[in-house]
């Protein structure tokens, strides 16, 4: 990292750690939680599609293993709440590893179908062991985060958005260092050219399924944290809804950088917000915008931005990741 | 005793045609996707929608305009095939040189289009689309079937049939088969591949429609059902092997009966779910499809 | 009086308004009242019915006046999709950001079930048709329920089902959620204790459309009658008219509390002479009501429905509750009001015990040549 990215990097993070004191309203700092956790999802989404240039449609599953994990341990085994995303990431990471193991043999469309197939099992069955998830009923109640001596109550937008925000920056680094690493230039070489890595000693199995397993653990990361937060969960959560959502976070923004899906989640939290006010025809006005974006914008948002500092600085070659 | 193994016997009957009827309404759906997958290359998430939009319109034919059930099925098909050649034209062919995600997410922003648009034009209240078949059973011995269950059977395995001969023997299935086989083989040898799409999702269009008109009488009719058909579409579509459409028959057939049985015999619950664990194991066993000759392994 | 086209205007749009109009007269500004409701997904259709009952009771009420000395009732939705997260987030923003005066809501019990938590302790919350137990079990000061428990619907039902329907046996098919546990789980000891044999029982999921599978499973268990557990309008149309196409001759029994005119409709002749139970009777000849129909059918094409009623009958007790504490946000007078008195409703005279629980007068009802009707 040379030193403008890394000032800028350093202004971003300043710029996000006074952003909920910009405002004293409750329901702004939620949604600011929300992007918060939204993005932490789409980073771990683009870790798959951006990354390992396939796509998976079973994604919310994992987050909603982490969500139940953590709020089933917290609540029956009196787990601490602090441990719930790291466990979450743990128990969903597990399943990523079995799932991806099987899966990733499979590449292209059948990849995406089979994803699919777990996803909808996976949500199948929370649906259906009540007594275990309480099925479609969904649990409830579930205890925020708190920090005892300091009196801290998480269940407040404002303090729970700095636990999302810290968690955020740090699956951010860590993408980021991944793919200056020898590890993160194999992921790219697998998904531009699988045959031509395999030539040259890139175990690509072992690859993607490092970078299938990573990413399912910080979506169930973000399960636990959306779960702690929001303290209600369905099985709606694994729905396909979710996995929409997040693929359109990840495509809108663009997709095989950091910062697009940053900036996806941001336009569709903010987005179907704001859109309240077209009323009956909301989520018309959001679809229509959307597949113009795509349309218009292939290589998403962030493609936006490099076209006009390309147009700018024609003679030098944009980077492959910002 | 004896009654009692053979009102297990009905009961198995029973379930089976209950498979049969429901698999052939999801072959209608996915011959079309499996077309569309062959020939474009697409992944049409907004499959399903053109189904509802078929069922809609048979509706607002019928119920509205007075005309004959069979009458408002034929025009739904051509009406929804006509959408097809537009929506073609607008979200799948500025994309033809894009990554197959974004034409994917393409599909996907217009099925949200097209679902939520429905909720907001035909409204949010349930329909009914009134055909005399639906409630007029057919009784073969114990076993009650629907005519319009019949009827869908029927005409998809005609469908089915005129299809394949279409692939076959016509001009047009030719072309369709070779720009599916190699798209820039076929530009050179002087087909129009831009027509060769349109027409050939315009055609998978129409089916959909034409499902949707017969399947949705089946059950109540909400904005919400592209989902579901599309759905089990993509199960048959993965089944039969992509792009293969006695795949989709076989498929479908498959889908429905084990549906019906697994619900019956095994858990209900987990009926939704058996779909998916087929296609898991059929991917793994053999990802080119169970019915399907060609090689899944691009 | 409030159109079709207030219905959509967006809460930002109103918090804005709600400022600028502060300024001049503060107080004769609008008394906003949160509706949260299924608008879109699978229940979209039955939370567009409940907004509009509550719809048509505001135009009455504003037309009449308004509450308050000569303020409106202005209604503010907000789109809950029937899933708890939502109902939370929409909660949180009629509280937070729009800072409505009371809120109505859950119409699903899980929806409910999360939403209290928000809201308790902090502002009026009438939740609707829920008829899970625990929405009032624990008794927050500020929480109101009106619908019946499904405990409460099912003793009455049951002791006409055993009294008039002579029947010997009975299977159920039943949503897979709160609701359909609960109700079946009621049934089997109701029916039991009068010696109906429970047959069997089969679970749906929220988003199925084909019952075939389990409607043979239920015919070939040749019970007298089969109880249908459906809230949703358009699964119960669907279930109602294949278990007749599945060739089945005994006699269904509709769930309680889900008669309305379009399930009436869709079904055809599949609900022809089925029984009910339902805190709505259409052809009462209660004033409120009769007002309320009226308005319904001039601002709305669907048709007043139980659903609807239960709204309006939010907001009409709300009304005169507010009227009765001198305020919109005096919390701890209206809810004491509440409690303190019975109130005449469109549904006939209610009162609230000391949890917030509806005591309502449950109606028996039947389907008689395609309408509702009253029966004994």
């Amino acid at each position: 990292m040379t030193a403008a990215p890394r000032m800028r990097a350093l202004g971003a993070v300043a710029a996000l750690a006074v952003l909920p004191w910009l405002t004293g309203n409750a329901f702004l700092q939620h949604m600011m939680v929300l992007w918060a956790i939204y993005a932490l999802l789409a980073l771990s989404l683009n870790i798959i599609v951006g990354y390992l240039g396939e796509l998976s449609f079973g994604h919310a599953a994992f987050f909603g293993i982490g969500a139940y994990t953590s709020a089933l341990l917290s609540m029956q085994w009196g787990v601490p709440v602090w441990l719930g995303p790291f466990l979450g990431a743990i128990v969903a990471g597990a399943f990523g590893l079995v799932i991806g193991f099987v899966a990733l043999r499979i590449v292209g469309p059948q990849f995406a179908i089979l994803t699919l197939g777990f996803g909808a099992i996976l949500h199948t069955i929370t649906n259906y062991w009540v007594d275990l998830t309480r099925g479609p009923m969904g649990i409830s109640n579930i205890p925020p985060f708190s920090l005892g001596p300091i009196a801290l109550d998480f269940a407040q937008a404002r303090n729970m958005y700095y636990v999302a925000l810290v968690f955020l920056l740090g699956v951010a680094y860590v993408c980021h260092a991944l793919m200056t690493s020898r590890r993160g230039r194999a992921f790219i070489a697998v998904r531009e050219n699988p045959a031509l890595a395999a030539s040259i000693g890139i175990d690509v199995f072992a690859t993607k399924l490092h970078g299938f397993v990573v990413a399912t653990a910080i979506a169930g990361a973000g399960g636990a944290l959306y779960g702690h937060y929001l303290r209600v969960i369905t099985p709606e959560l694994m729905s396909l809804q979710y996995v929409a959502a997040l693929i359109i976070m990840v495509i809108v923004g663009g997709k095989g950088t950091i910062v697009g899906p940053l900036i996806g989640a941001l336009v569709y939290v903010s987005l179907l917000e704001m859109l309240r006010a077209a009323g009956p025809l909301r989520l018309v006005v959001f679809a229509a915008l959307l597949t113009a974006c795509v349309i218009f914008l292939p290589g998403g948002l962030v493609s936006l931005w490099r076209r006009l500092r390309e147009r700018r600085l024609a003679p030098e070659p944009a980077g492959a990741s910002a | 005793m004896d009654s009692d193994v053979f009102a297990q016997l009905v009961v198995f009957t029973q379930q089976v045609a209950n498979g049969l009827a429901n698999g052939m309404g999801y072959v209608l759906i996915a011959v079309g996707l499996t077309l569309v997958f062959g020939v474009l290359r697409i992944v049409n998430f907004a499959h399903g929608e053109f189904y509802m939009l078929g069922a809609y319109f048979t509706y607002y034919v019928t119920a509205l305009a007075g005309i004959d059930y069979l009458g408002a099925l034929v025009l739904a098909t051509l009406a929804v095939a006509a959408i097809g050649i537009v929506a073609n034209q607008f979200f799948f062919r500025p994309l033809r040189k894009e990554h197959e995600f974004t034409i994917l997410l393409s599909s996907l922003g217009l099925a949200l289009l097209m679902a939520n648009g429905a909720e907001y034009v035909f409204g949010a209240d349930p329909k009914y689309v009134p055909t005399r078949y639906a409630d007029e059973t057919l009784e073969i011995g114990p076993v009650v079937v629907t005519q319009q269950r019949v009827l869908v059977i029927a005409v998809a395995f005609a469908m089915i049939a005129a299809t394949y001969w279409f692939i076959r023997h016509t001009r047009m299935g030719k072309m369709m088969q070779a720009t599916a086989q190699n798209p820039e083989g076929a530009q050179l040898t002087g087909i129009n591949t831009g027509f060769v799409h349109a027409y050939t999702f315009a055609f998978a269009c129409g089916l959909a429609a034409l499902s949707g008109a017969l399947v949705g009488p089946t059950a109540m009719l909400t904005h919400t059902v592209g989902d579901w058909a599309v759905l089990k579409g993509f199960i048959v579509v993965v089944m039969g092997g992509l792009g293969s459409v006695t795949g989709a028959l076989f498929g479908g057939i498959l889908l429905g009966v084990a549906e019906s049985l697994g619900g019956g015999y095994v858990s209900l619950g987990f009926k939704d779910a058996i779909g998916y664990a087929i296609i898991i194991l059929v991917l793994l066993w053999r990802p080119q499809g169970l019915f399907s000759a060609g090689s899944g392994r691009r | 009086m409030i159109t079709r086209r207030t219905f959509g205007l967006s809460a930002g749009a109103l918090a804005l308004g709600a400022t600028a109009g502060k300024a001049l007269a503060q107080d004769k500004s609008a008394v906003r009242i949160a509706a949260i409701a299924p608008l879109s997904g699978a229940g979209a259709f039955d939370g567009q019915l409940a907004v509009e009952g509550m719809q048509a009771m505001a135009a009455v009420i504003n037309g009449k006046g308004g509450v308050l000395g000569g303020r409106k009732i202005e209604l503010v939705t907000y789109d809950d999709k029937g899933v708890p997260e939502e109902g939370v987030s929409a909660a949180k923003r009629a509280l937070e950001q729009d800072k409505v005066d009371l809120i109505v809501g859950g119409w699903f019990s899980a929806v409910a079930l999360a939403q209290k938590e928000v809201t308790r302790d902090k502002i009026i919350n009438v939740m609707t048709s829920s008829q899970h137990p625990k929405v009032t079990e624990e008794g927050h000061k500020y929480l109101f329920r009106l619908n019946a428990t499904s405990t409460m619907m099912s003793d009455r039902y049951a002791k006409f089902i055993c009294e008039k329907m002579k029947l010997k046996s009975v299977a159920f098919i039943t949503i897979n959620d709160d609701y359909g546990r609960l109700e079946v789980e009621n049934y089997r000891k109701l029916l039991g204790a009068c010696n109906i044999e429970v047959k069997g029982n089969e679970f749906y999921n929220r988003n199925d459309t084909d019952f075939t599978t389990a409607l043979t499973k239920l015919r070939s268990l040749n019970s007298d009658a089969i109880y249908v557990s459906a809230i949703n309008t358009s699964q119960g149309a669907t279930i109602y008219r294949q278990i007749r196409q599945s060739g089945y001759k005994g006699t269904i029994i509709a769930s309680a509390g889900n008669m309305n005119p379009k399930l009436v409709e869709l079904s055809g002749p599949a609900l022809e002479g089925v029984y009910c139970v339902s805190l709505f009777a259409p052809d009462t000849d209660n004033a409120s009501a009769k007002a309320w129909m009226a308005q319904y059918g001039k601002m709305f094409k669907n048709e007043p429905s139980f659903i609807g009623s239960l709204g309006a009958q939010a907001v009409e007790v709300l009304a005169g509750a507010m009227d009765k504490a001198g305020g919109a946000r005096e919390y701890d007078k209206i809810a004491a009001a509440m409690k303190g008195q019975p109130w005449k409703t469109l549904l006939g005279e209610i009162t609230f015990d000391g949890k917030g629980q509806a005591l309502q007068n449950i109606y028996l009802i039947q389907v008689k040549n395609k309408k509702i009707v009253s029966a004994s």
